[in-house]
């Protein structure tokens, strides 16, 4: 490979006080690849995302994104290159501010001038009708505040979303609407992803690499297909994955 | 083994033309819009999308709707006594004695201020005579049951210091305690990581088979009731769009006899199998709730 990767983490250690969560990670993503981290609660998987995004600065190792090694305190241009969905759209959107508010604050941030075209852009794209851009977010349902969401992570036009669990507090009619959207979007724009989720079948659909996690370690990382012909390498990845393939009664 | 619903015994459990109705400000919400089933000694997965009535119906069986709310039914009997004619003191000694239910998230469902091994004994003295030295040797013999090693020392702990998955089985423990032929469990295992989960319904599995207990298990999590119980109702607005052995979720060869609600509900999921480039968006009927 020559083309530098959008993505590199080396030796990348994270602690909360006593309690060490994430040990010696390294990973690379390529450009315009989707890479998936899967793991059971406190595997450390959301904590290497939100180290990625700038939002945990008690970390040591080395980060680079695009090529650009990253301090612990980022500035501008990271962020208008790199976005973070949420998991919980619920939680995620300020209650009293309007869709409009929730796309207009990153746009006056970064002090981009034609806020209203990109809010209109940004909308359409994610398939929100133009009448909901003053709505609040009580006025939405949980599907299309996690379009909101991720409408506001791409109206900087970033190359990188990190993406948390983003489906994982939806219904799976809204969970299948949700990832096709993430799939177009992504395609369009050559869009790089990190996804974390704990369902296996959501990151094979959606990643073509990606690595399975415990105790703050990177335990396997893989291809999708190899993940679909049920043959990781370690033991823990397999028990992930027998576990994911829904309740067996012992025979007799 | 498992243990049929057989027409020769009597039900658990008798419902017909259940509906529950909300009177508001902006009209009556209707929740739940006549649903029948029967409830025998068996696992009986309800399964829908948020605001399909699925918790609703748990609920009206326990008669914990609130206040706004009515509950009305045809026929609504626990093993040969009319729940609907039955005044509140008598219905109120059959919840959690005889008919229990097991919420979602033990964050919220526990009380905060006592130790979980009280409240398990509190569960147990509400229903039983029994000293306070009795309600312990049998809440730590329960806390066993549920596979938490060492009960003795998580009996003293408090919600806040326990796991979430260690939390649902402490909510499990105190449902179980008073022996209830009927658990109503909604989303018991929809909070934890997937070997708990296990972990969680093999404890279910086990008192269904062992005990003989009627389990309705609502969820929203098609492969889980698939593979876990015996009997799936699909509800969508309040309906049950159709009944199905389990087994016949996953059977390609049933799919011609299927509801189009429950095979778009099954299109949706990705699968491992069968990876496909696009989800397949659900499409609802209007005429499926007339």
């Amino acid at each position: 490979m020559t083309t530098q990767p959008a993505i590199t983490l080396d030796r990348l250690n994270v602690s909360f006080g006593d309690s060490h969560v994430v040990k010696d990670l390294s990973f690379e993503v390529r450009p315009g690849e989707s890479y998936g981290i899967v793991g059971e609660s406190g595997s450390g998987k959301s904590t290497v995302l939100r180290v990625l995004a700038g939002l945990n600065r008690d970390w040591s190792g080395d980060v680079a994104i695009l090529g650009q090694p990253q301090p612990k305190i980022r500035n501008k241009a990271f962020h208008r290159a790199v976005q973070m969905v949420f998991q919980d759209p619920y939680g995620s959107l300020h209650p009293k501010k309007t869709v409009d508010d929730a796309l207009a604050e990153p746009l006056m941030i970064h002090g981009i001038r034609d806020a209203e075209g990109r809010i209109g852009r940004a909308m359409a794209d994610v398939g929100l009708p133009a009448s909901f851009r003053f709505r609040y977010p009580h006025q939405l349902s949980g599907g299309q505040r996690q379009r909101v969401a991720i409408a506001r992570a791409l109206v900087l036009e970033p190359t990188i979303l990190l993406l948390d669990e983003p489906t994982s507090a939806l219904d799976v009619s809204i969970q299948a609407e949700v990832l096709n959207l993430l799939q177009t979007l992504r395609h369009e724009r050559k869009l790089t992803y990190i996804l974390v989720s704990h369902d296996l079948a959501v990151v094979a659909h959606m990643c073509e690499r990606l690595l399975v996690m415990q105790f703050g370690r990177g335990v396997e990382e893989m291809t999708a297909a190899t993940l679909a012909a049920r043959s990781p390498k370690t033991a823990y990845a397999q028990q992930l994955l027998t576990a994911s393939e829904g309740f067996r009664r012992k025979a007799g | 083994m498992r243990a049929p619903d057989t027409p020769t015994e009597q039900p658990l459990l008798e419902l017909d033309n259940l509906r529950v109705n909300f009177h508001t400000a902006t009209g009556i919400v209707r929740a739940v819009r006549g649903l029948s089933f029967t409830l025998g000694r068996e696992r009986l997965g309800i399964v829908g999308e948020s605001g399909s009535g699925k918790s609703m119906t748990g609920r009206a069986i326990l008669d914990l709707i609130p206040h706004p709310g009515e509950v009305l039914a045809d026929r609504m009997v626990y093993r040969g006594q009319d729940l609907l004619t039955m005044d509140k003191r008598t219905r109120r000694k059959l919840r959690g004695r005889h008919i229990s239910m097991v919420m979602q998230d033990p964050k919220f469902s526990l009380n905060p201020v006592q130790t979980v091994g009280e409240q398990i004994a509190e569960a147990y003295r509400v229903h039983h005579k029994a000293s306070a030295r009795e309600a312990k040797q049998r809440s730590l013999a329960m806390l066993e049951q549920v596979q938490i090693r060492e009960p003795g020392r998580v009996y003293e702990l408090y919600p806040h210091e326990v796991s979430g998955g260690m939390g649902q089985r402490v909510m499990i423990a105190m449902m179980l305690i008073a022996e209830p032929d009927i658990l109503i469990a909604d989303e018991p295992t929809s909070a934890l990581d997937v070997t708990v989960q296990l972990q969680i319904l093999k404890i279910l599995d086990d008192l269904v088979t062992q005990r003989g207990m009627g389990l309705i298990f609502i969820s929203h999590d098609l492969h889980l009731v698939q593979s876990f119980c015996d009997r799936v109702i699909v509800m969508y607005g309040g309906k049950a769009m159709e009944t199905l052995p389990a087994a016949e979720l996953a059977d390609e060869t049933a799919r011609s006899r299927r509801h189009p609600y429950t095979l778009g509900l099954l299109g949706c999921l990705p699968d491992l199998d069968h990876p496909k480039a696009k989800l397949a968006t659900l499409t609802r009927d209007p005429a499926w709730l007339a």
